[in-house]
């Protein structure tokens, strides 16, 4: 179809003008949707920097009249919320480090050796995907209850190494560097650890860091397993100790949201500063390279 | 923080000590439920415990939630072998936790050790903690539920006497004309109970029941006669309040109180537990003047529901106590019955007779003015199926909630839950 | 050339031996014992005798069982439907920002994603406290008085579906994302020169290339919220659990509140063959799709 100059710039200046207007509303739409969808943060914060009396006011104001730290104050000195980082640190960082290990280890097994028996295991954990991990938690409390480790962090940390995920985007990362680099490494009389470690990782860090990071925060944010595992205050993970423990004085709604915000804190602030790395690693796990 | 090193280092000493031979520090792990303010007021005993028996005991307290995340951990625990060493257990659930082997008995023998013996105990709590004549907690206290009020609320709508009590509370209709003076006079709300949990006003249907000379019945045998009306007529009371205006719809256990602290409410039927909360809040000036009383009569006699904490020593599977740690139990639970006069400014009534008897805590206040409840007290029916997170109180739950807040009427509730109860088996 | 081959079965048996190791104990075998242990009347902890497939007939019977089925689809329906379709709207707006811009109004709209459920639902929990809510200050004027979600039947699934699709929204509208920018520009741009509208260029051009990405959506949420089971406790606790449950929930209630080991196998069981035929059913699905 032809169009003559005239013709083309008439388009342009329709659709053009079209387009301003309705762009700029969109934009203002976009922004108005993320101020509402931001809201319930906003609201857990401000919350928490109020007084008890002010948390009951009838008032509705978008700040608190009389700022204060109470609220976290009391929850750091009052109840286990430390002993609960020092948990869920660990725990998360165990985690992390297992599984990210154990999948680099077992996927480029996978991707770049032949043994038998090879074709099954990877058939297995592609179905392992289907598989709902909550219907386990009956035996795995059996299992884990029959070894003694209830309440105790590997007890907690255990059932959670179970990332098919991490092991197929592993071997995927792997099968895509070209055959010469291994060739030639082998060639050099390189071990595999060698090539594993030296090589085929270094290759492209940020995946490691991708996974690690979403990893963690995946066994930070974990709360059925840890819920049933632990039976103490000083082993529940902040996920769970927010929850399962009457701290309560009174009234205490911003002593609640404090310490939810402080349970919240250091996830938030891992995507925040990574923030491409865990949109990398979500959008990998899911199949799409992003 | 560091309890978790602190614990691997007392293991250690442990250890080395016994192998020595030499007396070690015993830790008593220890769970409750109690949170609120009466929690407070336990996390401040078991501080003084340990800092008197800084050498020989070490009390590591859980304070979980309460209700059925309590009793399902305790189960769960045990059933591994897994469970505290001492923990507090309503009274209520006893012959439900002895049917499931939860619970280790407690003997003549331990309680010769604890100075104890049912001489030192009031007569309901000591028969609620025996299930076919054994004995498998220690009473510590008993909490009936009251009436709270706002002073300065009533005294301007004229329901304070000369005795600086309320009065017109009697009978059903003169309570709802309180209520509704109340109401008028610009409160907002006449009463707060909580209405989104029925088994939390299971405890004053139950009271409203008693109060009629009727009873829930037992196993195999419940509501029978005219008890089902009697307790679909209780039902109505609570549903009269909210469709009326007087009492706020579907609301919870913490928003209740938060009703009444903040003058919202004029009163509150509400566990005497809450008596610290009043206290520590009037005593830093934020709360208005205020009361609690027994229970009005509603009916034809007075009746309040009740309920006892106790301490109880769960059966570990294949790990039995050892005798040190038992003896260290033991001892804990002596010391925290030498201590109850304390526990008495949490609201709750000792079970320890000599405490009820002593001249401090009959100068109590609010407690004296509602110690004459001991009188009229009613427990849960002693049955497997009763209690905090059992079977009724489940049916409670499903069937009350619906019934308080208009969605049945009491009847149909009330014949769910008969249905329910009978089923049981 | 024997001993190279040997050499390399070896380090693969090394390498994989930690993950074979955790996956045979921790997966397979509680697959197989749940098996099992749906065959028995055992408790939680401990033996029980066998009793064939009894559970199971008692499972199709169970009025709770239904309830917890019907629940669940309830829930599925109501966050995987609407929560793709919003996830696609807030990529197709996020999309047309650039730079710093995009990155703050994506991180607002992913936040919630990172953040654990137990926190969201305290936040929650508090907006809509009955007597003390901010947003209730919303549901006053519509409802005539304010309402106690969690206690009121019709609203607790509904508000739990809401609050969950808030939560998990961060996943599918990055796979949007990336599924936007993988569309050529000279397509939009060949569209706007033929003067077509915005609505046409969806409809014609954006919405039949992201159809991949939205199948994938679709069915990465439907095997997640079958699982649900986190949010819907939390909420429902100290409620009518009874009338609100969800089928991981009957499986917790069954093992450790009412100490029916056997019982809750049977249940994990159905979960099983309900989640697996659904994922299977979407496995062929993607591939019919892909082979148009």
């Amino acid at each position: 179809m032809t169009a003559t100059t005239a013709d083309l710039s008439r388009i342009a200046v329709r659709s053009s003008r079209f387009g301003d207007i309705g762009a700029i509303l969109l934009t203002i739409l976009t922004i108005i949707c993320a101020v509402v969808w931001f809201f319930p943060l906003y609201w857990a914060l401000v919350t928490s920097f109020k007084y008890e009396n002010d948390v009951l006011s009838k008032s509705f104001s978008l700040l608190p009249e009389h700022p204060t730290l109470t609220a976290y104050i009391y929850m750091l000195t009052h109840s286990r919320l430390l002993t609960w980082y020092l948990n869920s640190t660990i725990v998360a960082v165990s985690t992390t480090v297992l599984v990210v290990l154990m999948a680099a280890c077992c996927g480029y097994a996978i991707s770049q050796l032949r043994f038998p028996g090879r074709k099954l295991l990877w058939w297995l954990i592609l179905a392992s995907f289907m598989v709902p991990v909550p219907a386990l938690i009956v035996n795995h409390f059996i299992i884990i209850a029959g070894v003694q480790l209830l309440n105790t962090y590997p007890g907690v940390v255990l059932p959670q190494m179970i990332a098919p995920v991490t092991i197929i985007i592993y071997k995927q990362f792997f099968d895509s560097v070209p055959r010469d680099f291994r060739e030639a490494a082998v060639m050099d009389g390189a071990s595999e650890f060698q090539l594993l470690f030296r090589i085929f990782l270094p290759m492209n860090w940020g995946v490691t860091t991708a996974l690690a990071i979403v990893t963690f925060i995946g066994a930070w944010n974990t709360f059925l397993w840890p819920f049933l595992a632990t039976k103490t205050e000083d082993m529940m993970t902040v996920t769970v100790g927010i929850v399962a423990v009457q701290d309560a004085f009174g009234v205490y709604y911003a002593k609640l949201l404090a310490g939810a915000v402080l349970a919240g804190l250091p996830v938030a602030t891992a995507y925040l500063i990574f923030q491409r790395r865990v949109t990398q690693a979500i959008t990998l796990s899911a199949g799409i390279k992003g | 923080m560091q309890s978790t090193w602190k614990k691997l280092l007392l293991s250690a000493a442990l250890v080395v000590a016994t192998a020595a031979g030499a007396s070690a520090k015993e830790t008593v792990v220890w769970w409750d439920f109690l949170g609120g303010g009466d929690g407070v007021r336990m996390k401040k005993l078991i501080e003084d415990f340990n800092a008197e028996h800084k050498d020989s005991i070490e009390i590591q307290a859980t304070t979980l939630d309460w209700g059925v995340p309590f009793y399902t951990k305790v189960q769960t625990s045990a059933a591994v072998g897994e469970g505290p060493d001492v923990m507090t257990y309503h009274a209520s659930r006893i012959p439900l936790a002895v049917s499931q082997g939860v619970l280790a008995e407690i003997t003549p023998d331990d309680m010769k050790i604890m100075g104890l013996s049912e001489a030192s105990f009031a007569s309901a709590p000591w028969s609620a903690v025996h299930v076919d004549g054994k004995q498998y907690a220690v009473p510590f206290d008993t909490h009936p539920i009251v009436l709270y009020y706002n002073k300065d609320k009533l005294a301007a709508a004229g329901l304070i006497g000369d005795n600086g009590l309320p009065k017109d509370l009697n009978g059903v209709d003169n309570f709802k004309a309180a209520l509704k003076k109340l109401k008028d006079g610009g409160s907002k709300w006449g009463i707060s109970t909580v209405t989104a949990d029925g088994s939390f006003s299971f405890r004053t249907i139950y009271s409203l029941l008693c109060q009629q000379g009727g009873s829930i019945g037992s196993d195999g045998h419940w509501l029978e006669g005219d008890n089902a009306d009697k307790l679909a007529k209780a039902v109505q009371v609570i549903s009269d309040w909210v469709s009326n205006g007087y009492n706020p719809s579907y609301t919870d256990y913490p928003t209740t109180v938060a009703l009444f602290t903040s003058g919202d409410a004029a009163m509150m039927i509400n566990g005497v537990w809450e008596v610290p909360t009043m206290t520590d809040l009037a005593k830093q000036g934020k709360l208005f003047n205020w009361g609690a009383i027994e229970l009005p009569v509603f009916f034809d006699k007075p009746c309040t529901y009740s309920d006892s904490h106790s301490f109880a020593i769960p059966n570990n599977a294949g790990k039995p106590q050892t005798p040190e740690k038992h003896a260290a139990v033991l001892e804990v639970i002596k010391w925290m019955e030498g201590h109850s006069l304390f526990w008495a400014t949490a609201g709750h009534i000792p079970a320890n007779k000599a405490v009820t008897d002593s001249a401090e805590y009959k100068a109590m206040q609010p407690q004296a003015t509602y110690a004459t409840l001991a009188a009229n007290m009613i427990y849960d029916p002693k049955s497997k199926f009763a209690g905090v997170a059992s079977p009724l109180f489940d049916a409670a739950g499903n069937a009350f909630t619906a019934a308080i807040n208009g969605e049945t009427s009491p009847a149909d509730a009330v014949a769910d839950m008969k249905a329910t109860l009978n089923a049981l088996k | 050339m024997l001993k190279s081959r040997r050499n390399e079965i070896l380090t693969a048996a090394v390498l994989v031996a930690p993950f074979v190791a955790i996956y045979g104990w921790l997966f397979i075998y509680p697959t197989l014992q749940m098996v099992q242990l749906s065959l028995t009347d055992a408790p939680l902890i401990g033996a029980g005798n066998w009793i064939g497939s009894e559970n199971y007939a008692q499972l199709l019977s169970d009025k709770i069982f239904h309830t917890a089925v019907w629940n669940t689809s309830y829930f599925v329906i109501m966050t995987v439907i609407p929560g793709t379709a919003v996830a696609l709207a807030i990529a197709l707006m996020v999309s047309r920002l650039r730079g710093w811009a995009q990155s703050i109004i994506l991180a607002a709209f992913f936040l919630p994603y990172v953040l654990p459920v137990t926190v969201v639902y305290v936040i929650w929990d508090w907006m809509l406290n009955v007597q003390y809510g901010v947003l209730q200050h919303l549901i006053t004027p519509i409802m005539g008085q304010p309402v106690n979600v969690w206690r009121r039947l019709p609203w607790l699934l509904p508000m739990t579906a809401l609050i969950t699709v808030w939560w998990t929204n961060g996943l599918s509208i990055l796979l949007f994302l990336a599924g936007l920018r993988n569309i050529p520009q000279e397509i939009y741009e060949a569209a706007q020169l033929d003067g077509a509208t915005r609505w046409q260029v969806f409809r014609r051009i954006t919405w039949p290339l992201i159809w991949p990405v939205t199948v994938l959506c679709l069915t990465i949420q439907l095997i997640l919220q079958m699982k649900i089971f986190d949010q819907v406790y939390l909420f429902s606790m100290g409620g009518r659990t009874q009338a609100t449950m969800v089928l991981v929930q009957y499986i917790f209630d069954q093992a450790f509140v009412h100490n029916k080991g056997g019982y809750a196998a049977t249940i994990a069981v159905a979960l099983f063959v309900i989640v697996i035929a659904f994922s299977v059913l979407q496995f062929q699905a993607l591939r019919a799709r892909s082979a148009q």
